[in-house]
């Protein structure tokens, strides 16, 4: 992988240039918008084309082909270490993954880039069944995680449940805008529920940065309420006594995992008494 | 390892994980918390075994991620939808990877008659239409696990139609270029290989070797799509 990057190096050199012809005001345009500042503030690499349609000349549209095709192979070229890697480690090892899956692990976790679920835990391939969405929700209607809980619980017999959120979660930044998202409204819809669940509290914080970090860390312990709620999850813990909740945020500035310590058993009695699936 | 054991194990090899990383590079995490500008969209399979990451040999920053059960793009699901808003039309990902895989026990649940039961039966009908959208070419094949193999290949060509009819996609395609791919994970052997569909194809490179050279080595990018590493001359 090491080798590849330094492959790449002329080309980053030629992209450099390229994106400095190209025109500033589409850069400034996509990083001034109150969204965009919420996600990234600091991380744009020169190599990052931003370009627009009308005013990209053809040599900067060939660079930019060049440039998709060399980032895109990379990826196969990493697999393929990756594999001899794995191989030359334990011969057997894709032998014994296809076989099946017994994983310990359901993770419901953030897409945001950063947080890949097995490399931060280091658990292996096999370990953690994965689903990942926008600021890690678990909304009752929505039949795609909802399918992943039912699987992981009913099916794979999964005997940990963990919720992952981060602190600077883009989602939740986006969800608190006073702005029109569109198609995101639906989906961050759930997260101004949990600040208004949680209204008193947080409104109490006087900090801003202080307040996002307790609505990411409220945000995980209502998700992990949401996966209680589940009939797959009351009816195999009342059954077999798992799986069990967890609520852990990661914070990107030391890499290491908060365990929200989310009290499962009174959460369980709580939700009960009202949402009791198991008869 | 117990169940008890797994759960301190993930815990504790964080800690030396995020400890090993920033000896390494005392920058990375400051690094990642300044924000995230990810070039790829992954779309794949919760599948334990299909770790994006880790089988891209890439690191946390490069991969915006997307995992439901059998990588399944339905164009009316909110969750899938979102994601997709968010990466291509504010993160502005320059990929969007759809991954299929062997061994699929969402695919193997198409293909049997029995009813799943709960919410899954619902959410598996694309694939259940891709069964019998492609019955004759499906009963043809003798051999169960190609016959998995071969509807999770066409589940992504599905996925494909579904990404590439998306209004944002489409949008991004025409004014900045977008590339999708529809690609296929074996987890016997570990390798990812292209399906062919989507926006990329092969033929961009056709004809002649493609080189990028490096200071200790250079890349070479064969006409086949597959790529080289040789040492610099």
């Amino acid at each position: 992988m090491f080798s590849i990057r330094l492959g790449l190096s002329p080309l980053l050199h030629s992209s450099k240039q390229a994106s400095s012809a190209l025109p500033r005001l589409a850069l400034h345009r996509t990083t001034t918008t109150p969204l965009r500042l919420a996600i990234s503030t600091a991380n744009t690499t020169p190599r990052r084309f931003c370009s627009s349609h009308s005013s990209t000349s053809e040599k900067d549209r060939k660079d930019i082909t060049m440039y998709l095709q060399e980032t895109h192979d990379k990826v196969f070229e990493n697999n393929k270490s990756w594999a001899a890697e794995q191989v030359a480690k334990d011969p057997d090892f894709f032998k014994k993954l296809s076989s099946g899956q017994n994983p310990e692990y359901l993770w419901i976790g953030c897409s945001d880039s950063r947080i890949p679920a097995e490399q931060i835990t280091g658990l292996q391939p096999g370990d953690a069944f994965v689903h990942r969405n926008i600021a890690n929700l678990v909304c009752n209607t929505d039949l795609n995680v909802m399918s992943v809980i039912e699987y992981a619980v009913k099916h794979l017999k999964v005997k940990h449940i963990v919720v992952c959120g981060h602190y600077g979660c883009g989602g939740v930044k986006a969800a608190m805008t006073p702005k029109d998202l569109g198609l995101m409204n639906p989906w961050l819809r759930n997260i101004r529920d949990v600040y208004r669940l949680h209204e008193k509290e947080l409104d109490a914080i006087p900090d801003e940065e202080a307040r996002y970090e307790r609505l990411v860390e409220l945000n995980v312990y209502e998700q992990c309420r949401n996966v209680v709620k589940t009939a797959a999850l009351q009816q195999s813990y009342a059954e077999n006594g798992f799986p069990v909740i967890h609520g852990w945020v990661f914070n990107f500035r030391d890499g290491l995992l908060k365990d929200l310590n989310v009290d499962f058993q009174t959460i369980l009695k709580d939700i009960q008494k009202i949402y009791n699936l198991t008869d | 390892m117990s169940s008890e054991n797994t759960f301190h194990y993930a815990l504790s090899s964080n800690n030396a994980w995020a400890g090993y990383k920033a000896h390494q590079n005392p920058q990375f995490f400051p690094k990642l918390a300044g924000g995230q500008s990810p070039e790829i969209l992954w779309i794949g399979c919760s599948d334990s075994r299909c770790p994006e990451t880790t089988i891209l040999g890439m690191q946390p920053g490069d991969v915006f991620v997307h995992r439901n059960i059998a990588n399944i793009v339905s164009p009316t699901d909110i969750n899938t939808t979102a994601v997709i808003e968010y990466a291509v039309a504010h993160l502005k990902v320059k990929h969007v990877v759809l991954c299929g895989h062997s061994a699929c026990g969402g695919a193997a649940a198409a293909l049997s008659d029995a009813r799943v039961g709960g919410v899954l039966d619902t959410w598996l009908l694309p694939l259940k239409t891709v069964r019998f959208n492609h019955a004759e070419e499906l009963d043809a094949i003798t051999d169960d696990k190609e016959r998995t193999i071969r509807i999770a290949q066409l589940n992504v060509e599905a996925g494909i139609r579904v990404l590439m009819n998306n209004a944002t996609i489409r949008e991004a395609i025409a004014e900045r270029g977008l590339e999708v791919h529809g690609v296929f994970f074996d987890i016997g052997c570990g390798r990812i290989k292209e399906l062919g569909c989507g926006t990329a194809h092969k033929s961009s490179h056709a004809g002649h070797d493609h080189v990028v050279r490096g200071k200790h080595g250079q890349l070479v990018f064969g006409q086949d799509g597959e790529a080289e590493i040789a040492a610099a001359q």
